[in-house]
């Protein structure tokens, strides 16, 4: 099967539809083992030092793998993107802009995903179908999350990766689905984690690969993963164009945030990290989160994969500190 | 009988607090304390306390003793307990100004913190990160490009020259195209001072306070407080500033 890659959370189902196999050019990026060469090979090609991590990893990306098509949004993240699709073109790379509408106006949306049905020659009927196959996954990945926050079995790390990964499935979903029902298994069958202090992530994925078990070092546990749960299609929503206008992280800030708010609730969450990458848009975006939610919050700002640097480690110890003496 | 010391990255302080009271405060230069006093046994840091001479073996041995700072995760010596930054600060802020709402500007070496502080407690806080530029370091940097000392630098705030580079290497070539523009020195020296200002001002809006505590050792600099006074701030800059985090240590 064709691989079709793409640049953040697309209308899965009509990838699925249309026969391809769906590549989060993000999760390619990161878990490949060699992101670190992959950035260091785009500046070498001429991408700035000051431009966001993941640009220049998924531009590495898409030239060590060879995927031939990628799928770009370029309304509803950044303009970065834009740039992205131009050098790609320029490596054969056939590129299929998305836009999500900013103001979430359902026309508008749904012109736009029949766009690019249209683009990959499917039609309604399919797509639906492929969402049916998709929803039994999206459910047991709420499992996931619910025995995350609700019933204590389930690490930050685990709920990062489950969520995640449901951007496109890892590219199969029977394989994927079969992953989450033996995960789902042996979870159940553990000891509630006896943790003290509960966090919310908030913001894109994070590039470091030892934030959650390095706060699970340190006695806290994320008990809610946002951006990584919106991925997940979290509300069941049967109607394709509701459930992409119901996805909160390519429309404004302050939609994202009612949804963050009610989960912060739900969770008893006691304190929020604001992961932002260096030079994103979405850092001026931390004014409007630190001014909005009504925990105490951690910003925390990542520019290269690996591991925390001692900095990040000393702040977040104090932010733990700062919350054990609060609750 | 209580013993705090700070493991500053140009600086390692310590304190001996007796009944409640200052009883000896002494200042190592990092580097020549690691390599004097400190060795690595496995992945752990143990110092060698008596070879300091600092204390006598009757203190070490009755003394509690606890440490915060850079190389406090890597940190094993036998009964020290250890803290954060942050904590420590607080404590040290606490125990020197008996002030119990207030906004903790704390510069040393590399860090500049900003700790909102509410009935005694911490209720929020920021640091710098990724960039230093605003740091002690940066201070004697910029001292040794005007080839002053930093008791000289710290006297002049008033007419200060404008310099603008965002980055502390690039402000050097910066304030020595000021240097033959025919500045006096005197202006140079409030322009390298009014550069911090600008750096922390956007942090201490952030958690304002009736009060600013001004610690770590950039709190020695007269002329850093004269300016913030300019922008609006009651500045408080407790007795010992530089030994802030070893007396909080030694009292938390």
């Amino acid at each position: 099967m064709k691989k079709t890659g793409f640049t953040t959370t697309i209308p899965l189902e009509v990838l699925l539809a249309a026969g391809r196999t769906p590549v989060d050019l993000n999760n390619l990026f990161i878990t490949g083992g060699r992101s670190l060469e992959l950035i260091e090979t785009a500046e070498d090609r001429g991408f700035p030092r000051n431009i966001c991590g993941w640009i220049k990893g998924i531009y590495g990306a898409v030239l060590e793998s060879g995927i031939d098509e990628v799928v770009a949004v370029t309304e509803g993240d950044c303009s970065n993107t834009r740039a992205l699709m131009e050098v790609l073109s320029l490596h054969d790379v056939a590129t299929v802009p998305f836009a999500y509408p900013h103001d979430r106006n359902p026309e508008a949306l749904q012109a736009e995903i029949e766009r690019f049905m249209a683009r990959f020659g499917v039609g309604r009927e399919e797509v639906d179908r492929a969402g049916e196959r998709l929803e039994p996954i999206r459910s047991k990945i709420r499992e996931v999350d619910r025995l995350t926050w609700q019933d204590n079995l389930v690490s930050g790390q685990e709920n990062h990766y489950f969520q995640v990964a449901s951007s496109d499935m890892n590219g199969s979903p029977d394989d994927f689905e079969a992953e989450l029902d033996s995960f789902l298994q042996e979870a159940r069958l553990r000891a509630p984690s006896g943790e003290s202090v509960r966090l919310a992530y908030i913001g894109v994925p994070p590039i470091i690969d030892d934030l959650y078990t390095f706060l699970e070092s340190q006695g806290a546990r994320v008990v809610f993963n946002e951006t990584q749960r919106q991925f997940s299609m979290p509300y069941g929503i049967r109607d394709l164009v509701e459930r992409y206008r119901a996805y909160t992280y390519p429309y404004d800030i302050f939609f994202r945030l009612a949804d963050i708010e009610l989960e912060l609730a739900r969770r008893k969450v006691d304190g929020v990290i604001h992961y932002v990458q260096s030079f994103c848009f979405r850092q001026i975006e931390d004014m409007i989160v630190r001014r909005t939610l009504s925990r105490p919050i951690l910003t925390l700002e990542g520019d290269k994969p690996g591991h925390l640097d001692a900095r990040s480690r000393i702040r977040i110890e104090s932010f733990l500190e700062l919350l054990g003496e609060r609750t | 009988m209580k013993i705090g010391i700070d493991l500053g990255s140009r600086k390692v302080k310590f304190a001996l607090v007796t009944e409640g009271k200052v009883a000896r405060l002494d200042t190592f230069d990092t580097l020549s304390f690691y390599k004097r006093f400190g060795r690595m046994k496995g992945d752990e840091l143990t110092f060698d306390l008596e070879g300091t001479g600092l204390f006598s073996s009757r203190e070490l041995a009755e003394a509690t003793v606890t440490a915060t700072g850079y190389g406090r995760n890597t940190l094993h010596l036998k009964g020290v307990r250890v803290v954060s930054e942050i904590r420590a600060h607080v404590a040290g802020a606490l125990f020197q100004t008996g002030l119990r709402d207030f906004t903790l500007l704390d510069m040393g070496g590399q860090d500049t913190k900003v700790a909102l502080v509410r009935n005694g407690a911490l209720q929020d806080f920021v640091m710098n990160d990724k960039c230093a530029a605003s740091s002690g370091r940066y201070l004697e940097n910029m001292a040794a490009i005007l080839e002053v000392d930093l008791q000289e630098l710290s006297l002049h705030w008033e007419e200060p020259v404008r310099l603008d580079a965002t980055c502390g290497i690039f402000g050097e070539s910066e304030l020595i195209g000021q240097i033959l523009r025919g500045h006096p020195i005197a202006r140079l020296c409030a322009g390298v001072n009014q550069t911090l200002v600008k750096r922390v001002v956007p942090m201490l809006r952030r958690f304002p306070s009736e009060i600013v505590v001004l610690t770590g050792g950039v709190a020695l600099d007269g002329a850093l407080v004269r300016l913030l006074e300019n922008e609006g701030f009651t500045i408080s800059v407790p007795p010992s500033p530089q030994h802030n985090g070893a007396l909080g240590c030694a009292v938390i």
